[in-house]
């Protein structure tokens, strides 16, 4: 059994005392990293990188990986606990687990949000050890028709799926789209909506969005209301989740990790996508679809798994074929290669302890961060005791200097408080804010997918149909408008009988 | 009357030579902003913390790498353009400062916004094709563009990027025509290239590298003078076909015009110092890159002939950003 023995000797490294300090060292950073908004693992990475020179390379690996891995497990923190997500992928997380903690069930949401991610990170770990370049080489058949037809897909099955008053949720997804145009057009250089200010020529960053419409938006409706916030005064339930809440997560857990495993493989998806779909795939899937958006656990359980999930998977691609899936997984490459190591697929085989090590530490650095944050739960769910006018000067002290250091200027956070702005009246308007940021994410991605394949294909629709993955997605496409439409078809003619 | 005068500006001279000294002196008296105009990850970030950690450990002020990214550099050229003129705020610049002029209506005048410091290292880029492109070499592939013109397509990291004006001045040397497809950022392009669906990328070598050891990518050329030391077995893009092809990109630091010359002088000695040590050699080695030395005076000539250079390519291109 060679995965056996590759795996026994990949812990053999892993858990030698230096390797296991360096993983512990990077998974705390990378959760402190994360609770905060817009300090990322990229900046962190960027600045601990010269450090990183002096040691061996697999401890250096192991660290940069577990502040990667880290950050996803901090975002959600304050994500359920203040409505603010820390990092891009957590921003799914706010909608139900923001809700659940304000039904004092704060304590449950974090614990399925780390045991999801446990789960996820798990199955991420021993897939990347099976079918590592096997599945790299997936990501490689992914051409711009193919990404395109994928986000189509998910679209359509987005737009039938939104529920409650149709309309907002368009004009909604519409904003979404809207603000994902601003800035400078790929394909032609062109500036759009950026009104000659120079910071907006490279687009609205989505965590100035989130954070302002999520973090900021809340504040000022909490402000709004009278009385203090109700966390008090409603009883807190255990801090860990029910039997029941854990029999209503198990099944998004398994789904959310299959999703986040697929659009982990493939590069080009961006971050938020495995979260959303998971997100979206509960609701529909959920008996009573109105719990969402009001503190429904399948709404945590399922996108944190995914999002874990995609995280880990993007090591895949990375490893095995030397092409990084984003800004990170870039600077990973690159210190590897600082190290003189060039990643591919004889990685495995001339620096098996590098790559088994590294398999290894971040099974154990997911167990360390469950270890870490399951006693931490009952810390964080104190911290909403603390008298609502304490705690939100905290929440906008903290958003401010994280949005800050995105790009160290001031422009972003005059942004963010726009979006607060923006939020709240959405907010107390009753339009949906997760369809606005599905648009705002999908959008872009989709233009520049459709714009370059037609660029490519010189202008011909047919390449979407004519390539079978893509084909494929297309199909399904169709097949999902038709079993959504037809059976409302039916049931209004049914009224209209009556 | 015209013997005191002189005398009068000779004196006031000396003073102003004098204060100048002590400031040099003094310099560094508070931490130094080291602004890098692009995110972290970027080659400009990764030389610019080099630079910084020496500067650093030698002037015993620590030196502060803050990236300012925006409009392809602009942004944080902007704000050293406007900083205090005491070298306590410094750019990290590469080629792109050379390319924004033609592309922007920049908020600075380019010609008379810096006091060059010292260039730092140079990176050529790479001619890498997909490995079932029939074309051998350089003249192969010219040859085969002129064959199917318009046919053959190239991946950028975007419009006005270096991977973008590389292919643009070898289109307008070879008389080919070769279609752009720009993506956002070198990775996603990449995956292209190797996936086949497009033919070819001007790739900086070390987003290449990897790639081509593997053999997943085929290098034809590589834009610069000499063979690279990275990829000795690959001749440059002049030898294989396309006679005075030249494309590196480099990265300098500068300091808005009007820097006490002695501090520039300071800096650029540190920064020299650095270039010689065998750890820099390995470092920018690891980025594809080699050192680049010149004095101040010619780096600010190599500034000009750069954009003067580039903007032509940009005008004969038709490159628009606006």
């Amino acid at each position: 059994m060679d995965l056996f023995n590759n795996l026994i000797f990949g812990f053999s490294v892993a858990l030698s005392l230096q390797n296991l300090f360096y993983c512990f060292v990077g998974v705390l950073v990378g959760t402190l990293i994360g609770v905060l908004p817009g300090i990322g693992p990229l900046g962190t990475i960027a600045i601990l990188l010269p450090i990183t020179y002096s040691v061996s390379p697999v401890a250096a690996m192991i660290m940069l990986a577990g502040i990667y891995y880290g950050a996803q497990y901090g975002g959600s923190t304050s994500a359920i606990l203040v409505n603010l997500p820390g990092e891009t992928s957590a921003v799914v997380t706010c909608i139900d687990g923001y809700q659940m903690a304000q039904q004092g069930r704060a304590g449950p949401a974090l614990a399925i949000a780390a045991i999801g991610s446990f789960f996820a990170g798990t199955v991420g770990t021993l897939l990347i050890a099976l079918f590592g370049p096997p599945l790299a080489d997936i990501a490689l058949k992914f051409g711009a028709p193919e990404y395109f037809a994928l986000m189509l897909m998910g679209l359509v099955a987005a737009a039938v799926l939104a529920e409650g008053d149709m309309a907002k949720s368009i004009a909604m997804v519409v904003m979404g789209l809207l603000l994902g145009i601003v800035g400078t057009d790929v394909n032609t250089g062109a500036q759009r909506f950026s009104f000659g200010i120079f910071e907006l020529t490279d687009g609205i960053g989505f965590i100035v969005v989130a954070v302002g419409v999520f973090a900021v938006g809340e504040i000022i409706n909490n402000l709004g209301d009278k009385q203090e916030r109700r966390v008090l005064s409603t009883k807190l339930s255990s801090l860990f989740p029910s039997r029941q809440d854990l029999r209503q997560s198990w099944g998004p857990i398994l789904r959310g990790t299959g999703l986040g495993c697929f659009f982990g493989v493939l590069p080009g998806t961006g971050p938020a996508i495995a979260s959303f779909s998971s997100y979206m795939l509960e609701k529909k899937l959920a008996k009573d679809p109105d719990r969402f958006g009001k503190g429904a656990i399948e709404g945590v359980a399922g996108p944190e798994a995914a999002n874990n999930a995609d995280a880990q998977c993007k090591f895949i691609p990375m490893l095995t074929l030397g092409l990084p899936a984003s800004g990170v997984m870039a600077l990973m490459l690159g210190a590897l290669t600082i190290q003189g190591i060039q990643p591919g697929p004889q990685v495995m085989t001339q620096r098996p302890e590098l790559f088994w090590g590294l398999i290894a530490s971040m099974w154990i650095g997911n167990l360390m961060l469950v270890v870490l944050n399951l006693p931490l739960i009952g810390l964080w769910v104190k911290l909403l005791q603390v008298p609502y006018r304490l705690l939100f000067p905290a929440i906008m002290a903290f958003s401010a200097i994280g949005i800050f250091s995105v790009n160290n200027s001031g422009f972003e956070i005059h942004l963010t408080a726009l979006f607060g702005v923006l939020g709240f009246m959405w907010m107390r308007l009753g339009f949906p804010l997760a369809p606005m940021l599905l648009g705002f994410v999908l959008g872009p991605l989709m233009e520049e997918y459709l714009r370059r394949a037609m660029l490519m294909s010189g202008g011909d629709p047919l390449v979407f149909v004519t390539r079978p993955i893509s084909a494929g997605f297309i199909i399904v496409t169709v097949l999902i408008l038709v079993v959504m439409i037809v059976p409302a078809v039916r049931k209004r003619r049914a009224v209209i009988a009556d | 009357m015209l013997k005191h005068r002189s005398l009068w500006f000779q004196t006031l001279g000396l003073l102003l030579a004098m204060t100048a000294l002590a400031a040099a002196q003094d310099y560094p008296s508070k931490p130094v902003r080291v602004i890098v105009p692009f995110p972290p990850g970027a080659i400009n970030d990764s030389v610019g913390r080099m630079v910084a950690n020496h500067l650093s450990a030698r002037l015993n002020k620590q030196f502060i790498v803050e990236n300012r990214a925006g409009a392809g550099g602009v942004v944080g050229a902007e704000l050293v353009a406007n900083a205090p003129k005491d070298g306590h705020t410094l750019l990290v610049v590469s080629l792109a400062i050379t390319v924004n002029p033609w592309l922007y209506a920049l908020p600075y005048d380019h010609a008379k916004a810096w006091a060059p410091v010292a260039v730092v290292a140079t990176a050529p880029n790479v001619i890498a094709v997909h490995p079932d492109l029939p074309a051998q070499s350089v003249r192969e592939l010219i040859a085969l563009a002129k064959e199917r013109p318009g046919k053959l397509q190239y991946g950028s990291s975007g419009v006005g990027t270096f991977l973008h004006l590389g292919p643009e001045l070898f289109k307008i040397m070879a008389g080919v025509d070769i279609l752009h497809v720009p993506y956002r950022g070198a990775a996603p392009a990449m995956i292209d290239v190797i996936g086949g669906r497009t033919q070819m990328a001007f790739a900086s070598i070390p987003s290449a590298i990897v790639h081509l050891r593997s053999g997943k990518l085929r290098a034809l050329g590589v834009g610069a003078t000499e063979r690279s030391a990275h990829l000795p077995d690959v001749p440059t893009v002049s030898e294989s076909g396309l006679p005075g092809y030249e494309a590196a990109n480099w990265i300098g630091i500068v300091a808005p015009a009007g820097t006490p010359p002695e501090i520039v002088a300071r800096l650029h000695k540190e920064i020299s110092a650095m270039q010689e040590s065998p750890e820099t050699l390995k470092q920018l080695a690891n980025e594809g890159a080699s050192v680049l030395q010149m004095s101040s005076a010619d780096f600010g000539k190599f500034i000009a002939s750069e954009t003067a250079k580039w903007g032509r390519v940009v005008k004969e291109a038709g490159i628009k950003a606006e």
